[in-house]
């Protein structure tokens, strides 16, 4: 049997339990973490979506940063980076939450909405593993988006700097922001308990590099499942406290903030899981490699508000299963334009893969395609 | 023979390098970098050989450790 390190399995644990800390502090139900709903309630808050259900400064995103931030700082491990090919990885991280917001989630709500029941989540992860599998296919054909150069102190400092400037903005200054006073987006914990609760679970992130994605590829991979305990202990967690609380509900039609459109579900995960081994780490993990200096990951932070902005803009994101006033079933899912953009999304992958193939296996690649 | 540890800028030159010990008939395997030596999560190649084969390292190579399993000794850096 594999070593299990002990570090991955506590942090996971702790993101469950800080994630149902969240919930019942006020974060709308199976979502006391989800990085790609708070980036687009963060983009609504700055005005770059006009949703007005979906706009709040989540400051579990400044504290996750932060926190990574902190501890790489202390830990002699901030290491400032970029060059990796940072327009592609826009794209990407723009394409990787449209996906998202197709399933209306990223890959840590996944495992959060699995642990309360949210059977369309166990869709999700069909996709999301799918998704990885079609990445790896393409990582063991030598894709890259080539390597990242060490840059000044203050380039790696770009994201744990805007998150300090929003938090301070938002602190001094709240009416600059938007804010629901409807839907997700009116629903969030005390703004300083949130913080400080993202803050350690992004400094444990850090020392444990938990990463969604992660934790799949290297089992896929290398045959390696120390990541993939984590993902485990935040599901074994959540799960034990939706049953402790009664929060359990197992079931496909009317979970919280989810719809039971299983083909777009499936597809939306697909898209991110495969964006995902693209850019070497989940939404969550991008959030850390930023705070402990990535500029790349910092760029592909910003790809992921703009694509949540267009998701919003564009009508693109996946709307929640209702009921009607017979009380009948409405199922949610996405619209015609949300499906193409996914489709699109697949097309714009299959390209950056490819393009970024050794020539060798480009040559391949182009050999069969004829 | 010794152990040794090579960490990489990329997973494709990881690759690359898997291929040519292993070409040169060196015990080579590929798996993430142990988390003692780095914050990222890339891949890098833990082998055995006489020596540390520096000459058969990509150029996108980024450290090589020499290690016993416990601790690990750094013989190169590319920054």
């Amino acid at each position: 049997m594999k070593k299990v390190n002990w570090l991955v399995v506590l942090t996971g644990a702790l993101i469950g339990l800080a994630a149902l800390v969240l919930t019942a502090q006020g974060n709308p139900a199976n979502m006391g973490f989800c990085i790609a709903c708070f980036l687009r309630d963060i983009a609504g808050a700055v005005g770059m979506h006009s949703a007005a259900k979906v706009q709040y400064v989540r400051p579990e995103i400044i504290g996750l940063v932060l926190g990574a931030f902190v501890m790489s700082v202390a830990t002699k491990e901030f290491r400032a980076k970029a060059g990796s090919s940072p327009a592609t990885r826009f794209v990407l991280g723009a394409f990787v939450m449209i996906g998202a917001l197709a399933f209306l989630g990223c890959p840590l709500r996944m495992v959060i909405r699995l642990g309360g029941g949210d059977a369309n989540a166990l869709v999700g992860l069909a996709g999301f593993i799918i998704g990885i599998v079609i990445g790896v296919q393409f990582l063991k054909r030598g894709f890259s988006l080539k390597r990242a150069y060490e840059v000044g102190s203050a380039e790696g400092g770009v994201l744990p700097a805007v998150v300090t400037g929003l938090l301070i903005l938002v602190l001094a200054v709240p009416a600059l922001f938007k804010a629901s006073t409807e839907g997700p987006g009116s629903m969030h914990a005390p703004m300083l308990l949130a913080l400080v609760i993202a803050a350690v679970v992004g400094a444990l992130a850090q020392k444990a590099r938990m990463c969604m994605v992660g934790g799949i590829r290297d089992a896929v991979l290398f045959k390696d499942f120390k990541l993939l305990y984590g993902f485990v202990a935040i599901f074994l967690v959540v799960l034990a406290g939706n049953l402790i609380t009664g929060s359990f509900r197992f079931g496909f039609t009317l979970q919280p903030i989810a719809h039971s459109s299983h083909l777009w579900n499936l597809l939306g995960m697909v898209l991110v899981g495969w964006g995902s081994v693209l850019l070497g780490g989940c939404p969550l993990r991008q959030l850390i490699l930023a705070g402990e200096g990535n500029g790349d990951s910092a760029v592909t932070v910003f790809g992921m508000v703009v694509g949540a902005a267009l998701a919003h803009n564009f009508g693109l994101a996946g709307n929640p299963d209702t009921l009607n006033e017979a009380k009948e079933l409405v199922v949610g899912g996405i619209s015609t334009a949300g499906k193409i953009a996914v489709i699109l999304g697949f097309a714009v992958l299959a390209f950056i893969s490819a393009v970024n193939l050794p020539k060798e296996e480009k040559a391949a690649v182009g050999a069969k395609a004829a | 023979m010794s152990q040794y540890i090579a960490t990489f800028h990329t997973h494709l030159a990881a690759l690359l390098t898997c291929r040519t010990l292993t070409g040169l008939g060196v015990s080579a395997r590929m798996m993430p970098v142990p988390r003692k030596l780095s914050s990222s999560c890339g891949t890098c190649i833990r082998y055995e050989a006489e020596g540390p084969r520096l000459d058969a390292m990509d150029t996108d190579v980024e450290r090589v450790y020499e290690t016993d399993g416990q601790t690990y000794t750094l013989l190169k850096e590319n920054r």
